[in-house]
């Protein structure tokens, strides 16, 4: 009986593991089936033609970047400063919880808020109109909670024992921060900032009327009323409102670039997560 | 338990100003249980001032009180009075820092940060004064010189400090504080963690040591306080906080023990 019950519930576990990463594999497979023949050499150079049926991402694929280097520039230092008021200069437990809390109260806001809050603010309020910095700042907060979560971790894991040692030499706070936690807390930034700019280069609802529009921009020319193209924008209006079946391939093409490129950010962070958690079990 | 024990401190000739550490009636408490209570006790200069007694009697915490490492852990409360050259160690207008920088520690397990022998020397120094290039090196090679470490690494001072042996590294260790020119070095069972070759390496340079500076050494080895204190104090649990049941020159205690606790502890001592 224990025997049959034991060779259930693996074989559910097993079943449901396959479901998972069957549809992991298919999803892989249809964007990489359908995209494939939309690449090459010019898909990549060349601007859009012919309202996305003809031409390439190039705008799209830099626009993308524009952001993702702006979410990271703007979302680091916040997440260095968070993550050493949780660790170093908050005493209290209540204070360090509360401030969990609304992390992870950041973390599960729908991003369709983050877009309201960057239109209504940035864009409105202060008068920005649609911009990469409005669009960078959004994404910044977006994984602001990713990154600091990220960065405390690592810094928890950091022994006591070091802190004691400088401490015991007569470094105070801010050199001891300098000196001990922030070399060894710099892989727990580049993990969770690979992590939240892999999740932000595939959100839509933030930055779709905040920093992005279908066609016609280049590179910003400033600050104020300067969008860029990007990728997740692109693949959102030409799924939404094309019937051109020109567009087909197009779009596929851009879906899988989309992908590999999140994808990418994923395996760069790989090597520093795995041994994040090989430090956690010292 | 059923003999008064004596508890005399340093004796009296000894006067307070010469003490280079005085301790009177400290206590410290964890979430307000006391973990050591009416502890007193002076160090003189060039001194090595031991402190033996079980496992959990409060030896670490009784060595973390007196450069303030106790401020670190959260829960703890530190009472009474502590002079390092008759200056109160706990008064609020103490600059903490500055403190710990005239009172050097040496922990149980050696701490070398991933950084190179050279950067490890300098790491407390080069942030506490300003250090230029030649002051640099003539400062790496007087510290490592002084903690018996130089000719092992003189040809690697850029090599990674992680790469020395536990032995190497308790020394680079010492190395690292000397560099700061502390007057007192707290030892904390330095040579608990290390090889007998490596422990006598230890032993003979805390008594190098003492010529220029005091040392408290908390141990656990009965013939290593034999060798190398001058004066023993011992840290026994009375009603579950430790207290120094008895505090004598070291050759007194060792070979006419006079409380119970420490007859004891030394029969049983290895």
């Amino acid at each position: 009986m224990r025997k049959l019950s034991d060779f259930l519930i693996a074989a559910i576990a097993g079943l449901c593991a396959l479901v998972a990463a069957g549809i992991l594999v298919g999803l892989v497979f249809v964007v990489a089936q359908r995209g494939l023949p939309a690449l090459s050499w010019s898909f990549f150079t060349e601007q859009i033609r012919l309202v996305g049926a003809a031409g390439g991402i190039f705008w799209n694929l830099i626009g993308t970047i524009i952001l993702l280097g702006a979410a990271f520039v703007i979302c680091a230092p916040m997440a260095v400063g968070l993550a050493l008021v949780e660790r170093v200069w908050l005493r209290s437990n209540t204070a360090r919880r509360a401030l969990r809390t609304v992390l992870y109260t950041l973390n599960g806001l729908p991003s369709i808020i983050f877009g309201i809050f960057g239109f209504i603010v940035f864009v409105q309020w202060c008068g920005l109109g649609k911009s990469w910095l409005v669009g960078g700042i959004v994404l910044a907060l977006s994984m602001l909670p990713t990154v600091t979560v990220a960065l405390i971790e690592r810094l928890k894991a950091i022994p006591a024992a070091y802190v004691e040692a400088a401490a015991a030499l007569g470094l105070n706070r801010a050199q001891i921060v300098w000196a001990v936690l922030l070399p060894q807390a710099w892989g727990g930034l580049v993990t969770g900032s690979l992590l939240g700019l892999a999740r932000a280069a595939g959100e839509t609802a933030p930055i779709m009327f905040t920093c992005t529009i279908f066609a016609g921009a280049t590179w910003p020319h400033g600050i104020k009323d300067s969008p860029v193209l990007t990728l997740p924008y692109h693949i959102f209006i030409l799924a939404q409102d094309s019937f051109d079946p020109a567009v087909g391939a197009k779009l596929w093409g851009a879906a899988l670039v989309l992908l590999v490129l999140v994808f990418l950010l994923s395996l760069v962070a790989l090597p520093s997560r795995l041994k994040m958690h090989e430090e956690a079990n010292v | 338990m059923s003999e008064p024990c004596s508890t005399s401190a340093t004796p009296q000739s000894a006067v307070a100003n010469a003490s280079v550490l005085r301790v009177r009636d400290l206590a410290v408490f964890a979430n307000g249980k006391p973990l050591l209570r009416n502890v007193s006790f002076a160090v003189e200069p060039n001194q090595v001032f031991g402190v033996i007694g079980p496992s959990g009697a409060g030896k670490s915490t009784l060595l973390r009180a007196l450069n303030r490492l106790t401020d670190l852990i959260p829960g703890l409360r530190v009472t009474g009075d502590v002079r390092l050259h008759d200056q109160p160690i706990y008064e609020a207008s103490v600059d903490v820092n500055a403190l710990r920088g005239r009172i050097g520690m040496l922990f149980q397990q050696p701490v070398v940060f991933p950084a190179s022998i050279e950067e490890n020397v300098l790491f407390g120094a080069k942030r506490l004064r300003s250090l230029h290039g030649s002051v640099r090196h003539e400062l790496v090679e007087s510290a490592l010189r002084e903690a018996a470490l130089w000719d092992e690494v003189r040809d690697r001072l850029r090599a990674s400090a992680l790469a020395l042996s536990v032995g190497q590294q308790q020394r680079l260790c010492l190395a690292r504080a000397l560099a700061v020119e502390p007057e007192v070095i707290l030892m904390d069972e330095p040579t608990s963690a290390l090889d007998p070759k490596s422990t006598q390496a230890i032993e003979e340079l805390i008594l190098r040591l003492k010529v220029r500076r005091t040392i408290v050494l908390v141990t656990h080895n009965v013939a290593q306080a034999r060798r190398v204190t001058d004066w023993l104090a011992c840290v026994c649990l009375r009603d579950g906080a430790g207290e120094i049941v008895e505090s004598a020159c070291s050759d007194a205690v060792l070979s006419n023990p006079q409380c119970r606790e420490v007859i004891d502890y030394l029969a049983n001592a290895p």
